[in-house]
């Protein structure tokens, strides 16, 4: 439930000013200033079966470890929520990253990598300044999920694969039973069509 | 600015945590460098999120809300005011993501001498599918013709370096797939050092499922 003015043909896109205040970004806020755990429930009852959905997504994870993955997640949402700032990004990028960061360390845990890096080292969190190029990107979420609901089947369900599924694009093409080259070009399509910027190759 | 990025076939699965450990230290320390690609990085994570929260809902048992709010006494909600500052000093120009590899700046590193103009040293990711390692060419000095039975990542930290192709500098990152053979030089005008990620000889299948195997060996990376 964002709050947006739409005027004829915006689709959702938020003014770069404008401050997320969607419910699940106030029971972050909520629980960083109270420990709320009422807040902390009602988010618990939206996003822990969508990290259950991810963390099953491909099925290379047991129940158990699904389970194991929810609770984990949320315990970090619990821990970390001071840190999210409304103005950067909506509370689900916020969780999804959380979820997809756990994910990855809980799949190198279970074949006993020994790295002293964490999965969240690979996303440099920005303290203080951050560029404001890349400030607006974050602040982009509301557009790109408006034009992922125009995307060609074909396309949506190999970035599925590769998001969701944890898929790298080589066996994306193997389980489709398409050349890489075509899995390749639709996720390029795909990401022109999310207008994400592209660099020139 | 770089001038040379990662693809976005290689940014896609770098957001979507799908890239090898080696790999994606190797994307995220590029970033470092280059606000455009962390905008690239980051759009490609909302298309992610948007995935996400498309998901269809699989149902979670009470009993693992009530053990998460039983665990929520033991973890109260961490203050963020301030992260840990990371050295700005001699390798504040060093990407974080070395910086916690390396413990310390280049010259604390143990550096094998290859040739008289090529020291190499090797760092411990954790990932057994890839050499993570730290080239010093010196300036002018040239690495030995070699090609590659795997693809080679390279991320120029310092200095710069030419071949067949181009020229790149600090920030710049390349990607080489397998058979390729290249002799890179390094520029008159001062020494090189950049980071090499290169594919182990011994190829596994997807690292996210070899664990499932238990008689594949790991090779401690
Ligand atoms: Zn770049």
């Amino acid at each position: 439930m964002h709050i947006v003015e739409n005027q004829g043909g915006g689709s959702g896109w938020q003014a770069p000013t404008g401050r997320r205040t969607d419910e699940w970004s106030e029971c972050l806020t909520l629980i960083a200033a109270n420990e709320d755990r009422a807040a902390f429930t009602r988010l618990f009852r939206h996003f822990a079966p969508l990290i259950k959905a991810f963390a099953l997504s491909g099925s290379s994870l047991s129940a158990a470890h699904a389970d194991e993955l929810v609770q984990e997640v949320m315990l970090k949402v619990w821990q970390k929520a001071a840190a999210f700032n409304p103005e950067k990004a909506a509370a689900s990028t916020w969780v999804y990253t959380i979820a997809r960061n756990c994910r990855t360390d809980m799949f190198r845990r279970l074949q006993k990598f020994d790295t002293p890096l964490a999965a969240e080292d690979f996303t440099p969190e920005q303290e203080g300044e951050e560029p404001f190029a890349v400030l607006q990107s974050r602040r982009s979420g509301d557009r790109i999920r408006d034009l992922m609901d125009q995307l060609p089947s074909d396309q949506a369900q190999i970035l599925a694969k590769v998001y969701m599924e944890g898929k790298s694009h080589a066996e994306a093409a193997g389980e489709l039973d398409l050349p890489l080259g075509t899995v390749k070009s639709r996720v390029r399509l795909a990401i022109q069509k999310l207008q994400v910027h592209m660099e020139k190759q | 600015m770089a001038k040379f990025h990662p693809s976005i076939d290689l940014l896609t699965e770098y957001a979507a945590g799908n890239l090898p450990l080696a790999q994606s230290a190797c994307v995220a320390a590029h970033l470092n460098y280059c606000e455009s690609c962390q905008r690239t990085a980051v759009q490609l994570q909302e298309a992610g999120s948007a995935l996400f929260g498309a998901l269809d809902p699989v149902p979670v048992g009470d009993s693992v809300l009530d053990s998460v709010l039983a665990r929520l006494d033991e973890d109260a909600p961490l203050s963020y005011a301030q992260a840990p500052e990371a050295d700005q000093t001699e390798v504040g120009r060093t990407p974080a993501i070395l910086q916690r590899l390396m413990k310390g700046d280049f010259s604390e590193l143990v550096w094998r001498k290859v040739t008289e103009s090529l020291r190499i040293s090797y760092l411990k990711t954790g990932d057994p599918g890839y050499e993570f390692a730290l080239y010093h060419i010196k300036a002018g000095g040239k690495i030995p013709d070699h090609d590659h039975r795997g693809s080679e990542m390279t991320l120029v930290l310092q200095g710069g370096f030419s071949d067949a192709n181009g020229s790149y500098h600090e920030g710049d990152f390349i990607y080489r797939a397998a058979n390729d053979t290249h002799a890179p030089t390094a520029l008159q005008s001062e020494d090189c050092i950049c980071l090499a990620v290169l594919d182990a000889p011994l190829k596994f299948t997807n690292w996210k499922y070899r664990w499932m195997n238990p008689f594949l060996q790991l090779r401690a990376g």
